[in-house]
């Protein structure tokens, strides 16, 4: 009995490990081969079957750098993102700590409404801000695209945050309070201090977002603002061919989003369940 | 409300001290610092939001085409009219309807599997977390060049590179009508099956021990412990995991413009990418904006059932 149980044990072992070893294969190889292709010389990569093992080179890193553009687009998305991150942070942390926390009239309904501007189609706001932006003559600014970047960035803030701010017990508040702090100054040292990381977790989650954007910057940037998703689209647009330039340029345009994620990974899954990012 | 990993917008504080009944006298000081709290992203939303949203709806009664023979003015509902007539659209709302619910049905049923099959100590549980975090942090337009390139190119790509070895194909993923369908769903499962399966480990984890010890004590087989227990104990998650997923993929656009470009033919053009076509690639704004306002609509209509279910969870 006890000698059958732990052969069918082994069994199921077995089975759940090769399910694992699948599951991190399938999610896992599409990503490292983009990695490897990068890094593989021109003759190879259309290699069939194709080859595994090979003496790594930086040449496509190099010809996708003198391409141009793909510095030049680094520069303009660590900008874009940077700003429309910040901006969005400083609005959204009142915001949410009022709705989780202060009672007042119209609660419900705003919050209604912070909900249904996270979900505005993005197609439905891009067309009002093309033809304004154009009528304005701020088609291909900064400014342009960090202001359709807000849309992204602010309700989906607020709504990360607010399940942040309703973690922390409110008697502290409370207790702040009994010591005479105005509520201000209740929010701002003893709350502030404690939603430092679900704040921290919000700002990396709006930068992704924001860094991830394509459809927006496809319309509204041009030659002087292009971001890097733009950026690798246009690469293989003018040549579908140049795969090795092409995974250098993503490669090289997806680092800084790659590195901040595997930092903080524990951070980012935990936000993940409770907020999800945008797809 | 249990301690379910809830996407955020089910998870308003609940919490009894926060709260007060109207009998209680509202504070005013605290009505007017929440206003002040709250008045910067109210401004900023209605002016970057709420603001181009209006000017979406008007501009659907209005004729705009930048390039073209025919004036632009007032069209009234013209738009409209044109809309109902246009097989283009009823075959985009289709497709975006197909799209939508094989991938939403296939995230669930994959993630809720591999999240229960996984669900014990198992070494490498690290390694399948960063596994699973990469192509949700991963730029939809890049994931979607990758598949394009890399991964579906016939002969080339990896997958057939891998049918070849049992002397399958090569097939023409993204230039066959049905499997360029087949492949824009594949890509978009591929996605963001990872999160599907991080919201339902992470309630599984959450879930009480005791029904479970009772059932087993009871002689409950494992499938008779899934279907009693645990799946109505995951039925929230579930629900929002569902409408979450369905919201993400009616707004998808960049993988599928940057695999298929909507194509072959019209194969994998959904409402998003037909209302892009006439706005941007034919610069009819006026009707462009029409179908930007029939996407408003289902977008109110999925919010409205959000806020229904959260309210409903409170």
């Amino acid at each position: 009995m006890t000698e059958a149980r732990r052969s069918q044990r082994s069994i199921v072992d077995i089975a759940t490990y090769t399910l694992l070893i699948a599951a991190i294969f399938i999610w896992s190889v599409p990503v490292l081969w983009v990695v490897m292709t990068s890094l593989k010389p021109r003759m190879l990569i259309f290699n069939s079957p194709p080859t595994i093992l090979f003496l790594p080179t930086f040449s496509n890193y190099i010809e996708a750098l003198e391409t141009g553009g793909i510095v030049k687009s680094i520069i303009n998305s660590t900008i874009i993102s940077v700003f429309s991150t910040l901006l969005a942070v400083i609005v959204a942390v009142p915001a949410a700590y009022a709705y989780s926390r202060l009672r007042f009239r119209m609660r419900t309904p705003l919050t209604f409404y912070t909900l249904l501007m996270q979900m505005a189609p993005p197609m439905g706001l891009l067309i009002p801000f093309y033809f304004a932006l154009s009528k304005l003559g701020l088609l291909d600014t900064y400014v342009g695209l960090i202001t359709i970047y807000l849309t992204i960035t602010i309700p989906f803030s607020i709504w990360l945050l607010i399940t942040y701010f309703a973690e922390i017990p409110p008697e502290l508040e409370e207790a702040a309070k009994i010591d005479g702090a105005t509520r201000f100054q209740a929010f701002l040292q003893v709350v502030m201090p404690l939603a430092r990381g679900g704040i921290a977790v919000t700002t990396i989650f709006a930068f992704i977002n924001a860094w991830n954007d394509f459809l927006y910057a496809v319309v509204l940037s041009g030659p002087n603002t292009q971001p890097t998703t733009v950026a690798i689209f246009g690469f293989l647009a003018a040549e579908e061919s140049r795969w090795g330039p092409f995974t250098a340029t993503a490669v090289m345009a997806m680092g800084p989003v790659v590195a901040i994620a595997l930092v903080a990974q524990k951070h980012i899954v935990h936000g993940l369940s409770l907020g999800g990012v945008k797809g | 409300m249990s301690d379910l990993p809830s996407a955020a917008p089910f998870a308003l504080p609940t919490d009894p001290r926060v709260r007060q009944t109207k009998r209680q006298r509202m504070g005013v000081a605290e009505e007017r610092f929440a206003w002040l709290m709250i008045s910067p992203s109210l401004l900023v939303l209605l002016l970057v939001g709420t603001l181009p949203l209006a000017a979406l709806i008007a501009m659907g009664l209005y004729r705009i085409d930048l390039i073209g023979y025919r004036p632009d003015g007032f069209a009234g509902l013209e738009n409209y009219r044109d809309m109902v007539r246009d097989d283009r659209f009823w075959a985009s709302v289709w497709t975006m309807l197909v799209y939508t619910f094989t991938s939403v049905f296939f995230q669930l049923v994959i993630g809720l599997a591999l999240a229960m099959a996984l669900f014990r100590p198992l070494k490498g549980q690290g390694i399948l977390r960063v596994a699973l975090l990469l192509p949700m942090i991963l730029a939809p337009v890049a994931v979607g060049l990758t598949w394009r390139t890399l991964i579906l190119t016939p002969d080339y790509g990896i997958i057939d590179a891998f049918l070849q070895m049992f002397g399958l194909g090569p097939y023409p993923w993204l230039t066959h009508p049905t499997l360029a369908l087949v492949s824009v769903i594949l890509i978009h499962t591929w996605q963001w099956t990872p999160f599907a399966f991080l919201v339902f480990t992470a309630s599984l984890h959450a879930m009480p021990t005791e029904p479970f010890e009772a059932a087993l004590i009871d002689g409950a087989g494992g499938w008779q412990r899934f279907r009693d227990i645990t799946l109505p104990l995951l039925r929230p998650v579930i629900v929002v995991v569902i409408i979450l997923r369905t919201m993400i993929a009616f707004r998808a656009f960049d993988a599928i413009y940057s695999a298929t470009g909507g194509g072959p033919g019209t194969a994998t053009e959904i409402l998003n990418l037909y209302a892009y076509r006439i706005s941007f690639t034919s610069l009819s704004l006026g009707y462009g904006a029409a179908l930007g306002t029939v996407l408003l609509l289902i977008t109110l209509m999925i919010s409205w059932l959000v806020f229904r279910l959260r309210q409903h969870n409170q």
